[in-house]
């Protein structure tokens, strides 16, 4: 009854139903017999109300006790029966002292004769009513159970997500950390002050990558601040080869965005893209807000001669960045990747949020 | 001593340059900044020894090793390559991690010194360039070098390939290339669903195949889309048929 009575209009809307029978039951009765239609009308809605608590309280918990699959259908079968008989004749009984009630009040719009047959339908509808809301709370339970496993599944996701966020972090492309050391080993004597640049600026990137937290989102523009510090690294390392251009709307940067959800696909685009191309590129990195929406779009040329399926690599990234969109907006997030004539782009749409709605 | 270095990052050249300048007898003859370049090089200039970087695009260093041959003497290096590491220890092969000290520098120099004294031919080199070749099967191009040169040439963009003693012809996009290698190693390495070989002497790309002809009483040929009549051995014919080419009788 919880599930039903927790909320305003599932109490309205169950209460209704039940009033619905009373009068159909009061209609019948007022066919069955000779009874004027008011006398039928009031002894049977207030008998269906009370049925509405007493049948619905004793189906529940019932149904609590003997959940469906738990015990042999058999056993649950027999309980319902006994159950519904029981309160079938209770009802009757119900009706016999309402009615009483009902005719001691001695006016001629009140009370009816309770014919035996009428008894008997008493009984076999309070049975078949016991049965149907039996069913519904069946339902409701399964329902709610249903919903909770999403719940539960949504949670255990979101930890998933952490746990990955952390390991990203913390997993750092080797390649990049040992380029990067070198980088700097080739620096302290050939440009000392350009090795204290790259130093600070492998400090900053890490110190922001190891920061984020995955439940919290940052700014696109934060995450933009982050891809720099990496941009910056990597364009010690390439020099002149990799060039880079970002446009970022002011409206696009103040969007909340999923921790690292960027920098995998430059990071890519650099490993994948730049590093494959003697002569070097240009890494595009573009945001705007349309409306409700984000759109971010990354792409890089790649090498004629590479194969779009020799850099299995990739594919690893882009799934990981799909499954955190998924993770954080479901299916109101999209991403998709492809190849045109020499260059590889990643596009993202997922929802425009700012700190003021209330993340 | 005459030495190359290749590098795709000017930074990680300085470094071996500047570690270098400690030994009186090295002298840089040239400094690359991709395999082409350094496959160029290498052969023009013959030097005694090349310190080469293993992640570099294009083509990456054992590629290069694989072009330019062996009978020059190669320090590898790479800054984190799991794959390249296994195969340098497994060959015993002059390798330097990245970032490395001259200590370790020296080290290395001194070893590939030692070697070259011995005059040692290094077949550790091309059985490793061998391995490496075969780690990407299927091949999704081939490389050949064509004296200094270098042409890279999309697997899907072969015709057909014809064994020619020690050598094998290449045919693709109107021109014949000829490549040092085996025919059974090519084969090996090529994707088996796209070549076939359909006689002793010819392997053919499924794609350029337009029909098969019946040249004899009991022999076929293979006409190609530009043409081209290829035979096909009684052998070949079983592999073709049993390809499921419906279209053809």
């Amino acid at each position: 009854m919880q599930e039903i009575s927790s909320t305003r209009r599932g109490t309205v809307i169950y209460l209704l139903v039940w009033l619905f029978l009373g009068c159909a039951l009061g209609g019948v009765i007022a066919l069955a017999s000779d009874a004027p239609l008011a006398n039928a009308m009031l002894f049977a809605i207030p008998m269906n109300l009370l049925y509405a608590f007493a049948a619905g309280y004793s189906a529940y918990y019932l149904c609590r006790a003997y959940p469906l699959g738990g015990r042999k259908a058999a056993a649950i079968a027999l309980v319902l029966t006994v159950a519904a008989l029981v309160s079938g004749f209770l009802w009757l009984m119900a009706g016999r002292l309402w009615n009483g009630v009902c005719q001691l009040l001695g006016v001629s719009w009140s009370g009816i004769v309770l014919t035996p047959p009428l008894s008997s339908l008493i009984v076999g509808l309070g049975i078949l009513l016991y049965g149907f809301a039996a069913a519904v709370h069946y339902l409701v339970i399964e329902f709610v159970r249903a919903k909770n496993a999403e719940q539960r599944e949504l949670e255990s996701l979101l930890m998933a997500q952490e746990a990955e966020l952390r390991m990203l972090r913390t997993q750092i492309d080797p390649h990049f950390l040992f380029n990067s050391l070198n980088s700097i080993s080739a620096l302290t004597s050939q440009d000392p002050k350009a090795a204290r640049r790259m130093t600070l600026e492998l400090a900053s990137f890490f110190r922001q990558s190891l920061g984020m937290e995955a439940h919290k989102k940052v700014t696109l523009g934060e995450e933009m601040a982050l891809i720099r510090h990496f941009l910056a690294i990597e364009q010690v390392r390439f020099g002149e080869r990799l060039r880079v251009e970002e446009a970022i709307g002011d409206e696009a940067a103040a969007c909340l965005v999923p921790p690292m959800i960027i920098q995998p696909l430059v990071e890519n685009a650099v490993k994948h893209g730049i590093c494959n191309m003697p002569e070097g590129g240009t890494i595009r990195v573009t945001a705007r807000r349309s409306g409700s929406m984000l759109h971010i779009r990354v792409d890089n040329p790649v090498d004629a001669d590479m194969r779009p399926g020799s850099s299995e690599g990739s594919g690893i990234g882009l799934a990981n960045v799909r499954q955190r969109l998924s993770g954080a907006y479901k299916h109101e997030a999209s991403i998709h990747w492809g190849h045109a004539d020499n260059s590889f782009g990643v596009d993202i749409a997922m929802p425009a949020q700012t700190g003021e709605q209330g993340e | 001593m005459r030495i190359i270095i290749v590098d795709d990052e000017m930074l990680a050249r300085g470094v071996v340059r500047e570690y270098l300048a400690e030994h009186a007898d090295a002298e840089v003859v040239a400094e690359c900044a991709n395999g082409f370049e350094a496959v160029k090089a290498i052969t023009e200039l013959a030097p005694d020894l090349v310190f080469l970087d293993i992640q570099m695009p294009k083509l990456d260093g054992f590629e290069v090793a694989e072009l330019a041959g062996s009978r020059t003497r190669y320090v590898f290096a790479t800054a984190f390559d799991q794959y390249a590491i296994k195969a340098f220890e497994f060959h015993a092969l002059d390798y330097l991690l990245k970032p490395f000290s001259q200590q370790r520098f020296d080290q290395a120099l001194a070893h590939a010194r030692a070697n070259m004294a011995k005059g040692v031919g290094d077949a550790a080199v091309e059985n490793m360039v061998r391995e490496a070749a075969g780690r990407n099967k299927p091949l999704g191009r081939v490389l050949i070098r064509d004296g200094a040169r270098v042409h890279v040439i999309n697997a899907d963009k072969i015709e057909h390939i014809e064994a020619q003693d020690d050598y094998v012809q290449i045919r693709s996009e109107g021109k014949s290339y000829l490549k040092n290698q085996r025919m059974a190693e090519l084969e090996g390495q090529l994707d088996g669903e796209q070549f076939l070989r359909i006689h002793r002497s010819y392997i053919v790309n499924i794609a350029f195949v337009d029909r098969i002809e019946q040249a004899t009483k009991d022999s076929h040929v293979a006409v190609l889309k530009d043409g081209g009549r290829i035979p096909i051995s009684r052998s070949g014919y079983q592999k073709i048929r049993a390809y499921g080419l419906a279209r053809w009788p």
